[in-house]
């Protein structure tokens, strides 16, 4: 089990001067202290126009600061959003391999289609076509990183021949993921050898169902890119405490105060009746699987409270066959940042070594270059 | 906390409906035709909402108009005009101000679900290629719209909005409420095209100040509508997480 940190990038009103700078800077020492302490990865969603929700609408910039800031640390889009209007294929293919390049290696590439109308309206997005530009994007910029001529006569884009540079530093390239919410896309997913990249927080056992189809399917899968990058990384909210009572208290309150922000954004089928948003869409599901427990229960999967029961949670994401959990660590910055920091420590003093032991228990898999590339070559 | 209204509604409850109870039953009306034109809104957000909703991001504008075949009142044409909002976390559409083309119909929606209507002429009138609205009052246009570009697709592909209806209430005393009224729909049909909007007047609908932006969808269905009975209210100007107050359901 490999654990890493997910980064929203929330900002509570009443925004002065400083607000933005100040979560920033937060985050920042919050991705060089998980460097410190052992943790995997840091991942950064992209979203524009989500006001307090996320203020993370250049990861790659924020990204590229970490990776400064960093040694071991992988840097991962979670997700790049795969739309003309939003990205380019070929600017999204050229910021990732520089990223790729100055991190010296470490950039796992997610990608995505974006669930809100507030996002794909803002850029003048059609919904009906999100899921085709997606698919078609997954299968156009590895070629872009492999071939050392690229021409491409597309539905989302067309562009004559040209050397698309700089190359990344990963051979054939970096390992590539999709964001999986919609019901089904962790087939998509599967079919395309990509990585499942679950944003659900919490939902264990449907999750778990999802993960089973996943395995399953990838078996028989027609690769997009040079490798088949089978992993299963999920998510969830980590307040670790010595007081369990407080740590599930102050979990939870992160939980619910998250879902409630995301409510306020307009999903796109709330919006524009399509049949390419099937689901009542991500946000809806957030809420929904993170605050699904009975009265006075901690819901199922979410890594809060001491680090007794945040261990069981790990190990229910284990057992469902999760490989990495990524974790939000702060929401809307009401957990003061000395309390996160510590949250941190404790886990990685008390939690981590447990799963860290386990893997290394584990029999050295059989060599198989695919899944050697998929680890990021690491 | 994402941004709250600030708007006082007990001016423009002034000619909203008086309920002395909120027990009602259900009503359902069988193949009513159900246009939606859908805007972001512009205009001062925080001042068409009460503060007890957010505004979403972005606020938007709701245009509906249904018309009902027949019903144990006749046939008749309604139209609102609502801001998309949050009540909470929940995704609401406030109605201060519609209009129904039919006097037993408009009493029916004003005394059991509280829905505060005045008597328009109000049209619907779908075709083919296209399905074109107007609201009429004392002669003057203050609504005028169409769906254009109708295209065929699922009625589980359309997603209504529950209403936030103005009204007041008499309990212990008169207080000035929102219903909420979350009417279930039976898909038979359902054709999604561009809504463009001819004529608003945002004085005549009680949202001052509100225009329609930025076009989102338009969408027109055939649909079996059932109003509820009601199951929720809020107290428009407290906190929003004080704010809903659920009402005695029967066993």
């Amino acid at each position: 089990m490999k654990f890493g940190v997910f980064f929203e990038i929330s900002v509570p009103r009443p925004w002065g001067p400083e607000t933005e700078y100040t979560v920033y800077q937060n985050c920042l020492e919050q991705a060089r202290l998980a460097d410190e302490l052992g943790f995997d990865q840091a991942w950064a969603v992209e979203h524009h126009f989500l006001e307090e929700y996320s203020h993370c609408s250049a990861p790659e910039i924020f990204l590229t600061a970490i990776a400064m800031q960093t040694k071991r640390l992988r840097v991962g889009h979670g997700i790049v959003t795969c739309v003309p209007e939003l990205n380019s294929p070929i600017r999204a293919a050229e910021r990732g391999a520089v990223l790729d390049l100055v991190s010296g290696g470490r950039l796992e590439f997610g990608t995505g289609r974006s669930a809100t109308w507030t996002e794909l309206g803002g850029f003048g997005a059609n919904p009906d076509e999100t899921k085709k530009t997606w698919d078609e994007y997954v299968r156009v910029i590895p070629r872009m990183w492999t071939q050392e001529r690229f021409s491409w006569q597309g539905r989302a884009f067309s562009m004559p021949e040209r050397t698309v540079l700089p190359k990344p530093y990963q051979k054939p390239h970096p390992p590539m993921w999709v964001a999986v919410t919609s019901v089904g896309t962790e087939i998509d997913a599967a079919e395309r050898g990509l990585g499942s990249l679950g944003l659900s927080f919490g939902g264990v056992g449907e999750q778990a169902r999802k993960i089973a189809g996943y395995r399953k399917r990838i078996q028989s899968c027609d690769p997009v890119g040079e490798f088949v990058n089978e992993q299963v990384n999920t998510v969830s909210f980590l307040y670790c405490h010595e007081d369990d009572e407080q740590g599930v208290t102050t979990g939870q309150r992160m939980a619910g105060t998250f879902n409630y922000l995301s409510e306020q954004t307009l999903a796109t089928r709330q919006a524009f009746p399509t049949p390419s948003y099937l689901s009542p869409g991500l946000l809806y599901q957030l809420r929904q699987e993170s605050t699904s427990a009975p009265e006075g229960k901690v819901p199922e999967g979410l890594t809060i409270g001491d680090p007794h029961r945040v261990a069981q949670a790990v190990r229910r994401w284990e057992e469902a066959g999760v490989d990495r959990i990524n974790f939000l660590l702060n929401v809307h910055e009401m957990v003061p940042q000395e309390d996160v920091l510590a949250s941190m420590r404790l886990f990685a003093r008390e939690v981590m070594p447990q799963f860290q032991r386990a893997e290394e228990a584990k029999p050295a898999p059989e060599p198989e270059p695919a899944a050697a590339t998929a680890a990021g070559g690491a | 906390m994402p941004l709250t209204g600030t708007r006082d509604l007990t001016a423009a409850a002034a000619d909203a409906p008086l309920l002395t109870s909120l027990d009602t039953e259900p009503w359902e009306l069988k193949g009513a035709q159900h246009l939606q034109l859908h805007y972001e809104l512009g205009g001062d957000r925080e001042a068409l909402l009460p503060p007890a909703l957010h505004p979403s991001i972005p606020p938007t504008l709701l245009v509906n108009v249904t018309h009902v075949p027949d019903s144990e009142v006749g046939a008749f044409t309604l139209a609102t005009v609502r801001v998309g909002c949050r009540a909470g976390a929940r995704p609401r559409g406030l109605l201060v101000r519609g209009y129904c083309d039919s006097a037993a119909a408009t009493a029916v929606l004003r005394e059991r679900w509280g829905l505060p209507l005045a008597l328009a002429d109000v049209r619907l009138d779908p075709s083919y290629a296209r399905a074109v609205t107007s609201v009429t009052l004392d002669g003057a246009p203050i609504l005028a719209g169409e769906l254009v570009d109708p295209q065929p697709i699922t009625g589980a592909d359309v997603q209504y909005m529950a209403t936030l209806a103005l009204a007041r209430v008499a309990r212990d005393g008169e207080e000035t409420l929102l219903l909420q009224v979350d009417p279930d729909y039976t898909f038979e049909r359902a054709q999604r095209g561009r809504p463009r909007l001819t004529a608003f007047d945002a004085h005549a609908w009680n949202l001052p100040g509100a225009t329609a932006a930025h076009p989102i969808s338009a969408s027109l269905t055939t649909v079996d509508v059932t109003f509820p009975r009601l199951r929720y209210l809020i107290h428009p100007g407290r906190d929003p997480l004080r704010a809903v107050e659920r009402l005695p359901q029967p066993a």
